[in-house]
């Protein structure tokens, strides 16, 4: 099955099969990736020629106030972002995975299929969606707290700077908490029967079999389900841009690096956009993707051995 | 006396019933094989002794103590499950252990126990390793101290071979067989291979189709089959079935005329007989000889040669067309396309009757049933 | 007495199953049966159905007459058919050629190629719209349908790799030696082989491509061009006090995707609880 080049023809095949699939990957995703960290270090005059920046770029944003205060407003924002879903979206994507595969339950498959569904929308959707739900015009959350007695606590969360951000992140939550569902049931549902019924023959009950035997068996898709959230947190925009705008409002304080990298590459209202400062703010985004998936792989996944089952 | 009483056990998955009644009494020291074909219901009776489903009907007795509805673990059984079931994420140690943990023994004699029960199998080297890291054998040894440590009154063996390769096989079957003596313990073992079985057991179950088929020590079930299913199953290579015709009935003794057109006598109960009934005659394949001279003699041709060695297995074609196949000497020179003739002494027959039901052979060794052994040990051991 | 206990256990499993799947099926309920009401209804009693005397069709009306839905599906479905054939096709052939051939370069070809399921194209943007724009294909739907390729490619390469292994050596040895040419095995043994996997590929990579924002924004924002998720939110953007017509927006969003994954849900859930992506 070996075609090594030496002594013989040229492995047409090989091109023939690699070739226009890689042109189109090499050529708008891997250039195009290199091509913004190299523009990263450059300068873009006014009449659009280029010239060799080195870092100042990056120190503008990290440190010159003007860029600083939203880089890093955007950033911690990203991690309470994160947050939130590690703290809610996976527990409870944990939980009802382990409901769906209790033995024997039945419309575990409705359930499943109902569940996935938001997960399937479109972003923008969900946030119209949610937008006019949370609405106060409307009332349909209001009227429903009112129903619970808790009409007090109703407020225009979207609406202010202290619960725009937590709002947003819970109705990402609502939307994605499919995912981490689907790949820890599937992960549940291969560990074999005869383990499970040989820790009840051990006597251990149903909360010892869960954290001694399943928890450490599923740990490695919890690693994988944590590390896919970190990217796509890292990588949103959708959902605050449809709600709240490119501006991120109110007074930024829903502002993450998807919408930061936009602002910063086209502009908007009085800012001017940038094509090497959307440029630097791609690169410090793909350092930071790069560090998680790093940290991910060297400490994660080299701790929790995938185990044979 | 942790003896086993299984009284009219039904089960049923829905609308569908597994088990028909299944009666069975183990004596405490007793090492039982369920024995059946895949689907026979032999899996699910251990599983409902262990207590990992529930039965629908009957009652089910451990040393005298009615279980149904008691969890698996206050049953006093331990498991050795089909694919071991080890915890792959836990070291051998804490594999045996894990069962005394999160019932809460103290530490001290857990320590002890799991080195005791190691000790005794020959892993007490392994203690630190993970299962990954040992091999199939190895595998094995820790799920059965794992259901040591626990003291069991029955250990129950799901099917504890299937996953060794053969030479293995053999091997651990001794030590099973030796383990048992040593600790003296009830076992309830599945097992699909007829040869565990006869090697294994004090009693074997044989079970077809949700309902015992037959019960009784190896010799009884070899010498005298109670149905056609028990006397295909037991031996290998199976019992030859030959149609026959009732032509006289004697008090001990039946003429037969056999599909080819032999004569033979069967030396069976021939009460429930009547002239001209159809029956089965079995023959097994290490009773027929190629020697000429015997009682009884087939015309066959030899379709196919089976070289073992120390054996050789004639497949034949009757004149009729049966099928039948022959054990014989692995110095046998008889060759494929030849004609033989094959001889058998009618005292190695069997007949069943048209309901599959064997009439009693009444000239064949007497086995002593698992009542008399059991007494006859009991004499021995005082 | 273990028996009510168990029913008792099965009971509250179910409680806090159903309890989620109506958090989670509730506000797409509210939005869908509000699109078919008048105003009036709307915010009178958002929580009814629809009857004889409320029941409003005007919010479609205005949708249909106020923008070019069908323009918009028709982009989608173009952009979105289109990425899905040729990430399977190329996605496929590279996957073979990786798996199948020793050659200089195979590994790093395969790692670079595995980078792409971790980072995000997006980071690219910057420089994918100077290449549009080098290209003259800045508002066109190729150029959504050549960034689509790219960002659908990696995982794709990987699932079926994962599949292609598997295929036994044998298969692919009797054709050699029968004389049969590289190719023709790709397209006559393995591509029929990988079907159901190529099944699961396509619907992962056809959810992100329908619903993104961020390409048909950056790169195909004009009018005739707009995507469906691109025309919904640009049309909801300019008419959002009016109820009918942003809920009604809604719903020709959300139905279509609805009906599709009802239809295909089985096929989905299979892929993703198959271990396709681990």
């Amino acid at each position: 099955m070996t075609k090594t080049s030496a002594g013989k023809p040229f492995p047409w095949h090989i091109l023939f099969f690699l070739g226009p699939g890689l042109l189109i990957y090499f050529s708008v995703s891997v250039y195009p990736l290199l091509d913004t960290l190299r523009l990263s270090f450059f300068h873009e005059s006014s009449d659009g020629s280029l010239a060799f920046a080195g870092l100042a770029n990056f120190t503008k944003l990290l440190f010159d106030v003007v860029w600083s205060e939203p880089f890093w407003n955007a950033t911690w924002n990203n991690l309470v972002f994160f947050f939130i879903h590690m703290l809610v979206q996976n527990p409870i994507g944990l939980l009802l995975a382990v409901l769906l595969s209790s033995p024997k339950l039945r419309l575990s498959g409705t359930y499943r299929t109902l569940i996935f569904m938001p997960t399937m929308l479109s972003v923008v959707i969900i946030g119209f969606v949610w937008q006019l739900l949370l609405s106060p015009l409307w009332g349909i959350t209001e009227n429903f707290m009112w129903n619970l007695g808790l009409e007090d606590y109703f407020d225009a969360w979207l609406g202010k700077e202290s619960s725009a951000l937590v709002t947003l992140a819970f109705i990402s939550v609502w939307q994605f908490v499919g995912i981490p569902m689907m790949l820890i049931y599937a992960a549940l549902l291969s560990i074999p029967d005869e383990l499970s019924d040989a820790s009840v023959v051990d006597g251990a009950n149903p909360w010892q079999a869960f954290f001694y035997i399943k928890l450490p068996l599923i740990l490695p898709t919890i690693g994988m389900v944590s590390i896919l959230t970190f990217v796509a947190n890292f990588n949103a925009f959708e959902l605050v841009y449809t709600i709240k705008g490119a501006l991120a409002g109110p007074n930024y304080s829903t502002d993450i690096m998807g919408t930061l990298f936009y602002r910063t590459f086209f502009g908007f209202q009085l800012q001017e956009g940038s094509l090497t400062m959307g440029a630097a703010v791609a690169t410090l985004m793909f350092l930071v993707i790069l560090l998680g998936v790093a940290l991910y792989l060297f400490f994660f996944q080299r701790r929790i051995k995938r185990f044979q089952l | 006396m942790a003896d086993l009483k299984l009284t009219d056990v039904k089960k049923s998955f829905g609308n569908v019933a597994v088990l028909h009644g299944i009666d069975l009494d183990i004596k405490h020291g007793e090492f039982v094989v369920l024995v059946g074909a895949s689907g026979c219901g032999k899996s699910t009776l251990l599983r409902l002794i262990a207590g990992l489903d529930e039965i629908t009907s009957g009652s089910m007795e451990i040393g005298g103590e009615e279980v149904n509805g008691i969890a698996p673990a206050k049953r006093g059984i331990a498991m050795v499950f089909q694919s071991y079931a080890l915890y792959p994420h836990m070291s051998v140690f804490k594999n045996m252990a894990f069962g005394l943990k999160v019932t809460g023994s103290d530490k001290a004699s857990i320590q002890k126990k799991v080195e005791q029960a190691a000790k005794t199998l020959g892993i007490d080297h392994l203690l630190k390793r993970l299962p990954r890291e040992l091999s199939g054998g190895q595998r094995q040894r820790v799920a059965i101290g794992r259901a040591i440590v626990r003291d069991p009154k029955v250990f129950l063996f799901d099917e504890p071979l299937s996953n060794l390769d053969a030479a293995l096989r053999v091997q651990t079957r001794v030590e099973i067989g030796k383990l048992h003596k040593e600790l003296g313990a009830t076992i309830v073992y599945v097992t699909h291979d007829q040869v565990e079985a006869m090697t294994l057991g004090d009693k074997i179950v044989v079970m077809n189709a949700g309902r015992i088929e037959q019960c009784g020590t190896p010799l009884q079930l070899y010498q005298h089959p109670q149905t056609l299913f028990v006397a295909g199953f037991i031996g290998s290579p199976k019992m030859n079935f030959i149609e026959g015709i009732v032509k006289h009935i004697s008090e001990d003794c039946l003429v037969l005329t056999l599909s080819d057109g032999t004569i033979t006598k069967a030396y069976v109960d021939s009460s429930g007989c009547n002239l001209d009934d159809v029956v089965t005659f079995g023959i097994r394949p290490e009773h027929l000889t190629e020697d000429s001279s015997a009682d009884v003699s087939l015309l066959a041709t030899v379709t196919l040669v089976e070289q073992l060695g120390e054996a050789s297995y004639l497949y034949l074609t009757l004149a009729d067309g049966t099928e039948m196949v022959m054990r014989t000497s692995g110095e046998s020179t008889t060759i494929i396309g030849e004609q033989v003739e094959v001889g058998f002494n009618p005292e190695s027959g069997h007949v069943f009757d048209a309901d599959g039901g064997a009439l009693t052979r009444l000239r064949a060794g007497n086995t002593k049933s698992v009542a008399e052994l059991a007494q006859i040990k009991a004499q021995l051991s005082n | 007495m273990k028996i009510r206990h168990d029913r008792a256990k099965a009971l509250m499993v179910h409680a806090v199953l159903l309890t989620y799947t109506l958090i989670a099926l509730f506000p797409i309920w509210v939005v869908i049966i509000n699109a078919f009401k008048s105003r009036k209804a709307i915010f009178n009693d958002p929580l009814a159905l629809p009857t004889a005397d409320t029941f409003s069709i005007v919010g479609f009306e205005e949708v249909l007459l106020r923008s070019e839905f069908d323009v918009f599906f028709s982009n989608s479905m173009i952009v979105t058919l289109t990425s899905i054939f040729f990430v399977l096709l190329f996605g496929a052939m590279i996957a073979w050629a990786l798996t199948e051939y020793k050659f200089k370069g195979n590994l790093l070809i395969a790692v670079l190629v595995a980078m792409g399921i971790m980072i995000p194209i997006r980071l690219g943007t910057v420089s994918i719209l100077q290449l549009m724009s080098d290209l003259n294909l800045v508002n066109t739907l190729t150029a959504l349908v050549l960034v689509y390729i790219a960002q659908g490619l990696p995982l794709a390469v990987y699932i079926l790799s994962e599949f292609i292994r598997q295929i036994p050596k044998d298969l692919k040895e009797a054709a050699r030696c029968d004389g049969v040419g590289e190719i023709k095995i790709f397209f006559a043994i393995i591509v029929p082989l990988i079907k159901p996997a190529m099944a699961t590929v396509a619907v992962f990579t056809m959810i992100p491509i329908w619903n993104d924002l961020w390409f048909p924004l950056i790169l195909a924002p004009s009018e005739g061009n707009q995507t469906i998720t691109l025309g919904v939110q640009q049309f909801i953007g300019q008419f959002v006090t009016d109820w009918n017509s942003v809920l009604a927006a809604l719903t020709l969003a959300i139905l279509p995707i609805l009906v599709l994954y009802l239809i295909f849900s089985r096929q989905l859930i299979r892929g993703l609880t198959s271990g396709a992506v681990k």
